[in-house]
């Protein structure tokens, strides 16, 4: 185990190494007219423009630039700073500051997602065909037809006209101020649980073991909870702590929608005002999340389902 | 009958003038931003965009700020003046200023060579990496010099000399440079300190230098501070280790999110100035999100979107419908920017183009030609000739010894007496039919094809843009004739500047100035021949690179008029008169085209005319001294307010 864990840290690092790379080379075939503003290419001369290029390293080659993020970053751990978003502030603290709001809201809301998504998909199964699974069906439909835009002006207008709650997420009332974009952010994913819970049930049960498990004798509340459940909740569990480390990114349009200060538009914001340096930092968490949620979701299930090896010659995933 | 009607309607009016007026005043205002308009820095030095200044004129106090009509008036400096015509400029400063933290605590008092601290870290390349630095380098004695010095400090080569191709920065130098404090400033730089007052030697006898006192390259930063947290603290200041010396202080930040500002203790201003208990900017997504918080009434005002001013001005029964009110124009002053060296997709020159634009009897046609009603319907819908704009400087920016506006100068000099503004007046179609065939006459024989062909570019992905331009096809088809232009919308996908203007794809640009300072030099330097500094000539018309001699032959003549206006320092009104002349000739000539102001409709219980207003510089969203009513203005209310200011 500890040699695979040693093999995928290793694939892990090297993956990242090449997507913060890439992306790095990528921003930098970008004209460096984007360093300015609109503003600014109307007020600075070219001498000037040329100087603030220079001191801020972009005229350097491509290689030399490169060369000095990775020795900043290793030898001391330094993003740097940004450009634009937040001038001259240590990117580190940038991202940091919106870190914690994400998370806060994405887990409440996945925690929420869960409890309510998944026995609302068990009870679908259950009840395959029936009133109960339509409804779930209509709103699992609706959820995913409508732009979500749309829905969450519907939430705003409920939530703020009729019950008074505010519009806008603020700091100085995060608890009541929360609850819209809570409640936006969960509505998306109790969907995708009720359906994902829904259809791995349903798969388990047409499988030929239930049959037999039914024609033994045993009641369908132990068929349901012994076997169907444990076996459909297998996907769903690999990608849990994805899911989990992942609510650090935010969601782009609920917080724009609600000025949720997440890190969610922190990537688009800093793309569209070449902000490079935060660019990078993010780039390079998303990967490490991303990657770190995958390897965390193939330990989890070896530990939920022993038949699941992740070394050796059968089972190996 | 006429007389008793419009008699009742002012009763009415000032009866509902007199009901607001016993209503109750905002005293905590909520007021919004879109999102993209978050602050980037809070360094009021090295901040050139409005959205951090629009926030910084009210945490840090400059010399002079504007009031509500636009005029100078003293701020930290309590009076000025110039002892020798406009060359010397004393500022004499107000006692008792304090610099506080965000917290309110008094950290040090504002002294006079906080002004020469702030000068110095604007020129000082390795401090301010050259922002703010061309206005101080072109009005003070020595401001260039001592930038220069810095720079070449700063990549560790001698003083005076060129810098070497691919020249790198010497981590030494910029530290030296960087470590510099005052001694050496006040050595090359003509600007003294004598007591509480602060003396400027400008180049030349400059008359609207105290306009400048208001932008941020004149602003202070306090020696302490500076000594506190070093040259790399300063660059990186926050609103949290900001030392505050203006009306408010941030009493909280969450970047986009809100910031709330709250009255500075012991203000030294706080009887001279009304400010609120509280101002909450909220970030908001867009134009659609603000109106549904106003609607709750979680802000105090809101501009509206077209969409949203059709719905309500085309419903009367619209809860809004009698709240409907216009804006005061922004500073910018719009105008249609001919390219006169435009290439193909291809890297070739636009000949048919380039020939066509370069004849005057072309341009005047156009000029003479169309009726941009249904273009500034896409600014004011239901407006349109407020936003009227026939001349090329600002509004308000500069006023003759009479109070007459620069820009009635040269409407007069251009013989516009229209009375008001209450149709498209400019369009002339007899004039414009007859140039239209000189033009087809001239330029056919120079083998000019018709129709010419004029490429306009939108952002692929704007359907505001694209409406737009919808519209100014049309206008063109009808008012010029397919048979002569033919108006095409082209797109490109995120940059305007490296996509279409470099390459110089575009035969028309449209864009709006604002001044930074109170002098239509400001507007007319943009435009003159053979000057590497005048932006609009080297970035939009490109009219050096152009070849036609009768077209340069203009530019070179509009040219000479704006520098011999340039030079009349003594008599302000003999110079106003020689820039009007200057700039009736550019407009007369078409070589640029004046096309509106940005005047909108908003719902609002704060009173525009109230306001700070200023046709250049930074202080114009200065909360102070707003008068506020707890309900919405009504429409009738606010034409009440624009009465009584327009007095």
């Amino acid at each position: 185990m500890l040699r695979y864990i040693l093999k995928r840290l290793i694939q892990s690092m090297i993956t990242i190494f090449l997507v913060v790379t890439l992306v790095f080379l990528l921003l930098r075939l970008m004209p460096t007219d984007y360093f300015f503003t609109e503003d600014e290419l109307m007020k600075l001369t070219d001498a000037q423009m040329e100087d603030r290029l220079r001191a801020a390293g972009l005229l350097d080659p491509v290689h030399v630039q490169l060369g000095r993020f990775y020795k900043k970053l290793f030898t001391e751990f330094d993003l740097g700073t940004s450009r634009r978003l937040q001038v001259n502030q240590p990117v580190s603290k940038v991202i940091g500051s919106k870190f914690g709001i994400s998370m806060r809201l994405g887990l409440i809301s996945l925690g929420i997602s869960l409890l309510v998504g998944v026995p609302i998909g068990i009870l679908q199964a259950r009840y395959k065909g029936g009133v109960f699974d339509n409804i779930g069906i209509a709103y699992t439909v609706f959820v995913n037809a409508v732009p979500h835009l749309v829905f969450y002006s519907l939430v705003l207008t409920l939530g703020a006209r009729w019950l008074g709650l505010p519009s806008l997420y603020t700091m100085r009332n995060p608890g009541p101020s929360s609850i819209l974009p809570i409640t936006c952010l969960s509505l998306v994913s109790i969907s995708s649980y009720m359906l994902w819970m829904r259809r791995y049930m349903v798969d388990e049960l047409n499988k030929d073991y239930i049959r037999l498990a039914k024609l033994k004798g045993l009641s369908t509340t132990k068929v349901m909870f012994r076997h169907v459940m444990r076996n459909a909740f297998l996907p769903l569990a690999q990608y849990l702590p994805y899911n989990i480390l992942l609510t650090v990114g935010g969601s782009l349009l609920v917080e724009r929608f609600f000025s949720v200060p997440g890190l969610g538009p922190l990537l688009t914001d800093a793309i569209s005002r070449y902000d490079t340096n935060v660019v990078q930092a993010i780039v390079m968490l998303y990967a490490s999340l991303g990657i770190a949620g995958l390897f965390l979701g193939d330990l989890l299930i070896t530990v939920i389902d022993p038949r699941i090896r992740l070394t050796g010659k059968e089972g190996v995933r | 009958m006429k007389k008793l009607l419009s008699l009742l309607l002012s009763v009415m009016m000032l009866l509902s003038v007199a009901s607001v007026a016993g209503a109750a005043e905002i005293t905590d205002l909520n007021t919004y931003e879109i999102s993209s308009a978050e602050v980037e820095t809070w360094n009021v030095h090295y901040s050139q965009a409005a959205r951090d200044l629009n926030v910084l004129c009210n945490l840090v106090d400059g010399l002079l700020t504007n009031d509500n009509k636009g005029a100078l008036v003293p701020n930290a400096a309590k009076e000025y003046s110039s002892p020798d015509g406009g060359t010397t400029w004393v500022f004499t400063l107000n006692e008792g200023m304090k610099w506080v933290d965000y917290q309110g605590n008094e950290k040090a008092d504002v002294v006079a060579e906080d002004w020469l601290w702030g000068l110095e870290w604007v020129l000082n390349f390795a401090k301010n990496d050259s922002y703010n630095v061309s206005m101080p380098a072109e009005m003070i004695v020595g401001a260039q010099e001592y930038y220069d010095y810095t720079k070449a400090l700063a990549y560790g080569i001698e003083p005076g000399t060129e810098l070497p191709e691919g020249a790198a920065l010497s981590e030494e130098g910029v530290a030296a440079a960087k470590a510099l404090g005052l001694e050496k400033f006040l050595e090359m730089v003509e600007i003294k300190v004598e007591g509480n007052q602060i003396i400027y030697t400008c180049l030349a006898p400059l008359p609207y230098f105290p306009s400048v006192a208001t932008y941020n390259c004149l602003y202070p930063v306090s020696g302490k501070f500076l000594e506190e947290v070093g040259v790399d603290g300063y660059r990186a200041v926050t609103w949290d280790t900001l030392w505050y010396s203006g009306p408010y202080v941030i009493s909280q930040y969450v970047h986009q999110n809100e910031k709330v500002f709250s009255p500075t203790p012991n203000y030294w201003n706080a009887d001279g100035v009304k400010r609120f208990n509280s101002v909450t900017v909220k970030m908001v997504e867009d134009a659609n999100k603000a109106f549904s918080l106003f609607e709750t009434g979680e802000l105090d005002h809101v501009t509206l979107a077209q969409s949203q001013l059709d719905t309500i001005y085309k419903n009367p029964s619209d809860p809004w419908h009698e709240y409907l009110s216009e804006s005061r124009p922004t500073k910018y002053s719009y105008q249609f920017h001919w390219v006169y060296d435009v290439k193909n997709e291809d890297g070739s020159p636009d000949d048919n183009w380039n020939k066509a634009i370069a004849n005057l009897a072309f341009r005047q046609s156009i000029l003479y030609g169309l009726d941009l009603t249904t273009y500034l319907a896409r600014t004011n819908a239901i407006n349109p000739y407020s936003c009227l704009n026939y001349a090329y400087t600002g509004n308000g920016v500069s006023v003759n010894s009479q109070g007459v506006d620069y820009t009635q100068l040269v409407r007069n000099e251009l013989g516009y007496d229209y009375d008001g503004f209450e149709s498209y007046n400019r369009r002339n179609p007899e004039k414009a039919a007859e140039l239209k065939k000189q033009a087809m006459e001239e330029l056919t024989a120079l083998g000019v094809t018709f129709p010419v062909e004029l490429k306009y570019y939108i952002k692929g992905d704007n359907q505001v843009a694209k409406d737009t331009a919808d519209v100014l096809t049309q206008m063109f088809a009808d008012y010029m004739g397919e048979d002569y232009i033919k108006f095409t919308t082209k797109t490109y996908v995120s940059n305007l500047t490296t996509e279409v203007r470099k390459p110089q794809l575009a035969c028309l640009l449209i864009s709006g100035w604002g001044a930074d300072f109170a002098d239509p030099i400001n507007f007319l330097g943009q435009e003159t021949y053979g000057d590497p500094q005048a932006y609009y000539a080297n970035h939009h018309s490109m009219i050096n690179k152009a070849t036609d001699e009768k077209l340069i032959a203009d530019y070179k003549e509009f040219t000479r008029l704006v520098e011999e206006a340039k030079v009349i320092y003594d008599d302000i009104d003999a110079r106003y008169a020689a820039f009007a002349k200057a700039e009736a000739f550019m407009i007369e000539h078409a070589l640029v085209m004046p096309v509106f102001y940005n005047i909108v409709w908003q719902l609002t219980s704060i009173n525009p005319y109230s306001q700070v207003y200023s046709s250049y510089g930074m202080q114009g969203y200065r909360y102070v001294n707003w008068e506020t009513n707890s309900d919405v203005y009504k429409t009738v209310e606010v034409e009440a307010f624009a009465n009584e200011y327009n007095k």
